[in-house]
């Protein structure tokens, strides 16, 4: 009875088994669907490599919809089998969604948010910056797109001298006094790979503004952190000890308290790009050199107005006491080098004689 | 001179009678006082300067509004010991004027024989110990050690005052100087004056006649034998006529 009963729904099983495999299958499928598939930059490109392809938004701006497919190639995305629809998500199939974009930063702003589903960590520290603080006020502030690419994304320091001209899309007047530096020069002329690139001081995603008390106290290690590297620095015959003797100079203790204490007030004391400027730092012999002894005065007084020309012998941090360059200074640390031991020994010694003598005498007198 | 002649003290108890001389007059104690104050309250307030990246020093000093109060105490405190040394140095032109100027804490010969003969005694090779005057030569180094000290810190201190106004004078080169010769100098005298004054003072004897100005006739029999002398004779000769 049982076993008849069993045969008699035998094809009803099968039947049910098939549609549950079938909806599964298609509950995969429609996952999947939000996966790039390798068949998807093959299919857009079908239309989207017509150099002609454009349309008109809303504001009347042009939109090229143009995709070099041999550029792409070369894009570290593409290869990888990362394509159209890992950043197009809401694009699936032609006909498109109705354009919703009122500008073209409008649609960058918009589309630079796909990054963050593979590279959230960047993306994070990229909305600390100064450049994500004010994009509510200023909407043409970079995203990611915009420094790196949105189609042909590479490598962005390949070659080095590609970062500071990525960044002087920008900030041009910075970028053409970095240019002429010390360091520009040795990197955009020579390809130096050890002189710093923006990024170098300013950091790469999470870049801070520049003009905070943090900033400005955080400066000399900042400069430290090569020029007091001394296998760096003798490959140029360059002093490593600079930043070692900065600290112990009257600006250098002031800016150290004030690093330890207080690194949101800000302090007048001068770090390193007070003197020595900030992008176009030149070395000192250069007759533009902010720390060229013609121009030395000047530098100093920007703090310290008015003071006569004299005033600049009275900057001693970079240099060790010597007889020729601080003679006033040698001979004051030789008088105390010498006299304060002295003094201070035979003082010591001249009283324990005496208290020794004298509790020796009233022993004496006791016994007696 | 008269007010540095021998004082009567003489105690009403009917028991004992303790004889006291002069020894510093009420000018020289109010100076001694004012250098006292100022000299203390300059130290404490220099030192955390001196030490600023010290952590005791930031911990004094911890907001910059604190820097600023303590450098104010220390120019404050800085004008009172000018004034001080001022006074002292236009009394002693003064009396210098008049022929009055005392000589005994000038330094002589016999200093530096005394000094040889108190080594000498400190070292066993000596059976008593050397007489002194008015001022032993221990006092004389005190005074001239602080007199030179004072001189480098006010110079000094001046010119980190106004560094400005100074190297419109003189090179740039004497303001990292006087740093290192400000907070150099400030510690050796520290370290000696607790040294040096206060073993003298304090620990060989009670000494405070700089306060109270007189001193016992034991003590000046003790320290200062041949000013002792030297009065007894004075006063057998003259019968006590300027006493008034």
């Amino acid at each position: 009875m049982v076993r008849r009963k069993l045969g008699l729904h035998f094809p009803l099983w099968i039947a049910a088994a098939c549609l549950s495999v079938g909806i599964c299958l298609l509950i995969v499928m429609q996952a999947r669907a939000d996966v790039p598939r390798q068949e998807t930059e093959a299919y857009c490109l079908s239309c989207h490599s017509n150099p002609d392809l454009q349309m008109t938004l809303p504001s009347g701006e042009i939109l090229p919809l143009y995709v070099s497919p041999d550029k792409l190639k070369e894009s570290i995305h593409s290869p990888l089998g990362i394509e159209c629809q890992a950043c197009h998500t809401e694009i699936k199939t032609y006909p498109h969604p109705e354009n919703t974009y009122e500008t073209r930063r409008d649609l960058s702003r918009a589309y630079y948010e796909s990054c963050k589903k593979c590279h959230s960590s960047i993306y994070e520290k990229a909305q600390d910056s100064i450049h994500a603080q004010v994009a509510a006020e200023h909407p043409e502030s970079p995203v990611c797109t915009d420094c790196h690419g949105s189609h042909y994304v590479g490598k962005p320091d390949e070659p080095r001298t590609l970062i500071s001209s990525t960044c002087s899309t920008c900030h041009d007047s910075i970028y053409q006094d970095y240019k002429h530096s010390i360091h520009g020069s040795a990197l955009i002329d020579e390809d130096n790979p050890d002189v710093p690139v923006c990024t170098d001081c300013h950091g790469v995603h999470n870049i801070q503004d520049p003009r905070t008390d943090q900033f400005h106290i955080d400066t000399p290690e900042m400069c430290a952190n090569c020029h007091a590297d001394s296998e760096l620095m003798s490959k140029y015959g360059l002093p490593s000890d600079v930043y070692n003797l900065y600290e112990l100079s009257w600006h250098g203790v002031d800016v150290s308290v004030y690093k330890a204490r207080w690194p949101t007030i800000w302090h007048d004391s001068a770090v390193c790009t007070d003197c020595h400027g900030t992008h176009n730092i030149l070395p000192s012999d250069n007759p533009e050199s902010m720390v060229n002894p013609d121009n030395l005065l000047a530098t100093c007084q920007r703090c310290h107005p008015g003071v006569s020309s004299n005033w600049t012998d009275a900057w001693t941090g970079h240099n060790e006491i010597s007889i020729e360059r601080t003679p006033w200074l040698y001979y004051i640390d030789v008088f105390y080098a010498s006299f304060t031991p002295v003094v201070l020994w035979v003082a010591g010694i001249y009283v324990f004689l005496q208290i020794l003598r004298a509790t020796i005498e009233r022993v004496r007198r006791s016994l007696r | 001179m008269s007010e540095q002649m021998e004082k009567n003290a003489v105690q009403k108890s009917a028991v004992q009678t303790h004889k006291m001389f002069m020894r510093f007059n009420l000018g020289q104690r109010w100076e001694h006082m004012l250098l006292l104050i100022s000299f203390t309250v300059l130290l404490l307030t220099g030192l955390p300067q001196k030490y600023r990246a010290a952590t005791w020093s930031q911990q004094i000093l911890s907001t910059p509004e604190r820097v600023e109060l303590i450098q104010t105490i220390h120019h404050i405190f800085a004008v009172v010991l000018i004034l001080e040394v001022i006074y002292h140095l236009g009394k002693a032109i003064i009396l210098m004027a008049r022929r009055r100027l005392p000589g005994d804490i000038f330094v002589s010969w016999q200093d530096i024989r005394d000094a040889g003969q108190m080594v000498a005694y400190l070292l066993f090779l000596r059976k008593e110990k050397p007489i002194f005057g008015k001022y032993s030569f221990e006092e004389k180094v005190t005074y001239w050690f602080i007199f030179i000290g004072i001189g480098i810190m006010l110079v000094s201190g001046i010119i980190l005052w106004f560094p400005e106004v100074v190297t419109r004078v003189l090179s740039g080169g004497v303001i990292p100087a006087a740093k290192l010769a400000h907070s150099t100098e400030a510690v050796v005298a520290g370290i000696f004056i607790v040294l040096w004054h206060f073993y003298h003072v304090h620990l060989q004897r009670l000494n405070l006649s700089i306060f109270n100005g007189s001193i016992s006739e034991d003590d000046m029999k003790t320290y200062h034998a041949l000013e002792y002398e030297q009065l007894m004779a004075g006063q057998a000769g003259k019968s006590g006529e300027e006493q008034p």
